[in-house]
């Protein structure tokens, strides 16, 4: 405050640079932003990464392709089979292989797990952000369901590493099945429940509407991707805009927002989970018999029995094994819908056994610049409430 | 519109603009030189036919083990939301020069790849408001992401050891 020549008291902008993170348990990972605060107010924020950098892409370049598929898995790790899945269409894309059908299906029934478990924990952690705590206890009870149904199909609970190159790394057991089945009919009564505790719920209310706002020209012009460019009106899923692995043949809606708030995402993500629910139940219904991966013995590995009786088996077993596969010279690029929005590896191939680039597309990479876009002029108490609402996992931001 | 369509239209637009095009398992390819890069960018975004309104990824390769020339490339991929079509530019970039124009002022997405670049490959990008390391600390030396960047020697800054692991990154043979 200064005295003027009136001798009136004047307030002089008075800005505090406050440091948020890393390690503060609302950024999600290990995610530093400084605020230049006036007041309550937050005038920019500048975003810090890097904290998480583990060089997966630069690792990739000395690893066999079949190497760098558990690598993905520790990219987004809230949901490994989406990265696998994104890095195993690419090279079959390269390989310009196809998978069988139940092989595609399987992947499906994974992904969208994946995609449920993810967003229970995005639920789960958004809510306790901002201040729900009983939500979080609830997610984690249906969050822990679904790891066990991963750990009983791959013998992982997290990184599983179940779609491989050709297919997936084994077949599914009526026992598994019926246990999905069993998951997919107990899930939609607790939606519900998470629902009655926040859709009207008057403090939710006045958390998330009308705060974090992005519109549609802006989420489009700053590379927002997924359920965040879609609470901005925007109707862009590549499930239904590229199908990929069989995606044409499910019927499910693409829900959309209209403000292009935290509320509105909140509603997309949930309507979310009911939409991959009722894919996981299609792909269930519609599951065809048949192989769990190609019959190439130049890219997955020959059946077991085959070993014994085969000569040929047992070369090819022997080469894939210690050389790998070899991938045609060229680059591409095959985008999915992961559960934070576009994930895409870019994969360049010289023709030999190992990868020469590998680049992740990643969904919460892209989103951050747009997220601190839209911290500037909210209240400082927003902040976390934007963070969570768009979902970042550190460990794809970072690589 | 299909691939083929977009390079088809692409190729009578700004035929003298490009390099070259190319239909590439399905996906429609332009090249570009590095000073034509930005015109071509607004041309996608502005041109209402093509109307390439979302990029997608920027990202950068080295050839460095292939010998091709320029040893560089920078790879737009680009979606239109509304057409729903996508094209992937590239451009190639000189060893000595690597200096490209931002595509920041078209797409505000663009500035955290571009910053990346210039972070592990080093790729001069002109125009961009904050060009600065992003992934890696301020302090560090060399870009990653290069071929010649060693794969295995963490360059952990200590006194004793500043001078002798410099050379060692200079001796080191190429990846691979």
């Amino acid at each position: 405050m200064t005295v003027t020549d009136q001798g009136l008291l004047e307030r002089e902008k008075d800005s505090m640079t406050l440091n948020m993170g890393p390690q503060h348990p609302s950024t999600h990972g290990v995610f530093r932003v400084v605020l230049e605060m006036d007041g309550e107010l937050v005038d920019s924020a500048e975003p810090h990464i890097g904290f998480l950098h583990t060089g997966i892409e630069k690792t990739s370049e000395a690893k066999r392709y079949v190497h760098v598929i558990p690598m993905t898995d520790r990219l987004d790790y809230l949901s490994p089979p989406g990265n696998n899945l994104a890095f195993c269409l690419t090279v079959e894309k390269l390989l310009q292989t196809d998978v069988p059908e139940r092989a595609k299906f399987l992947r499906v029934i994974m992904c969208e797990l994946a995609r449920m478990a993810s967003h229970l924990v995005w639920l789960a952690t958004h809510a306790l952000d901002i201040g729900a705590m009983t939500v979080f206890l609830y997610c984690w009870r249906e969050r822990e369901m679904i790891l066990d149904l991963n750990e009983e199909i791959s013998g992982v609970r997290m990184m599983t590493s179940y779609i491989r190159l050709g297919g997936v790394v084994k077949d599914s057991t009526p026992g598994w099945l019926q246990s999905v089945r069993n998951f997919v009919e107990y899930f939609p009564a607790k939606i519900d429940e998470y629902e009655r505790l926040l859709t009207h719920n008057p403090i939710w209310l006045d958390r998330t509407q009308n705060i974090g706002v992005m519109s549609r020209e802006e989420a489009i012009n700053w590379s927002m991707s997924g359920p965040v460019l879609r609470a901005s009106g925007v109707n862009w899923d590549l499930r239904k805009q590229r199908p990929y692995s069989g995606y044409e043949n499910f019927e499910f809606e693409v829900p959309t927002g209209k403000n292009g708030d935290i509320y509105d995402r909140y509603l997309v993500r949930v309507a979310e989970l009911r939409q991959s629910r009722e894919i996981v139940r299609q792909a269930l219904k519609n599951l065809p018999a048949g192989p769990y991966k190609v019959d190439d013995n130049k890219i997955s590995l020959p059946n077991r029995k085959t070993l014994k009786s085969s000569m040929e088996a047992l070369i090819h077993h022997f080469k894939l094994v210690s050389e790998g596969v070899s991938v045609p010279k060229g680059e591409t690029y095959v985008p999915i819908e992961g559960p934070r929005g576009e994930v895409g590896f870019y994969i360049v191939s010289d023709g030999s056994n190992v990868p020469s680039r590998v680049k992740l597309r990643a969904p919460s990479f892209m989103a951050i610049p747009g997220m601190c876009k839209m911290m500037e002029g909210c209240f400082i108490a927003d902040v976390v409430g934007i963070i969570g609402s768009i979902d970042i996992v550190m460990g794809e931001v970072d690589r | 519109m299909t691939s083929e369509e977009i390079v088809e239209k692409i190729k009578t637009d700004q035929g003298k603009a490009i390099n070259s095009s190319e239909v590439n398992l399905g996906d429609s390819v332009i090249f570009v030189g590095a000073e034509r890069i930005h015109d071509i960018a607004e041309y996608l975004k502005n041109d209402p036919d093509l109307d390439f309104d979302y990029l997608s990824n920027i990202t950068g390769t080295d050839y460095l083990n292939e010998e091709r020339e320029p040893r560089f490339e920078v790879v737009y991929e680009l979606h239109s939301i509304e057409k729903n079509h996508s094209i992937r530019i590239r451009v190639g970039l000189d060893e000595e020069d690597p200096t490209i124009p931002t595509v920041s002022d078209l797409w505000k997405g663009a500035l955290y790849p571009e910053r990346e670049l210039f972070d592990m490959f080093g790729f001069n990008i002109k125009g961009h408001s904050n060009l600065s390391r992003l992934i890696m600390p301020e302090e560090w030396e060399g870009n990653p992401l290069r071929k010649d960047y060693p794969l295995t020697i963490e360059d952990v800054t200590f006194s004793h050891n500043r001078e002798f692991k410099q050379d060692l990154v200079k001796s080191k043979p190429r990846t691979r």
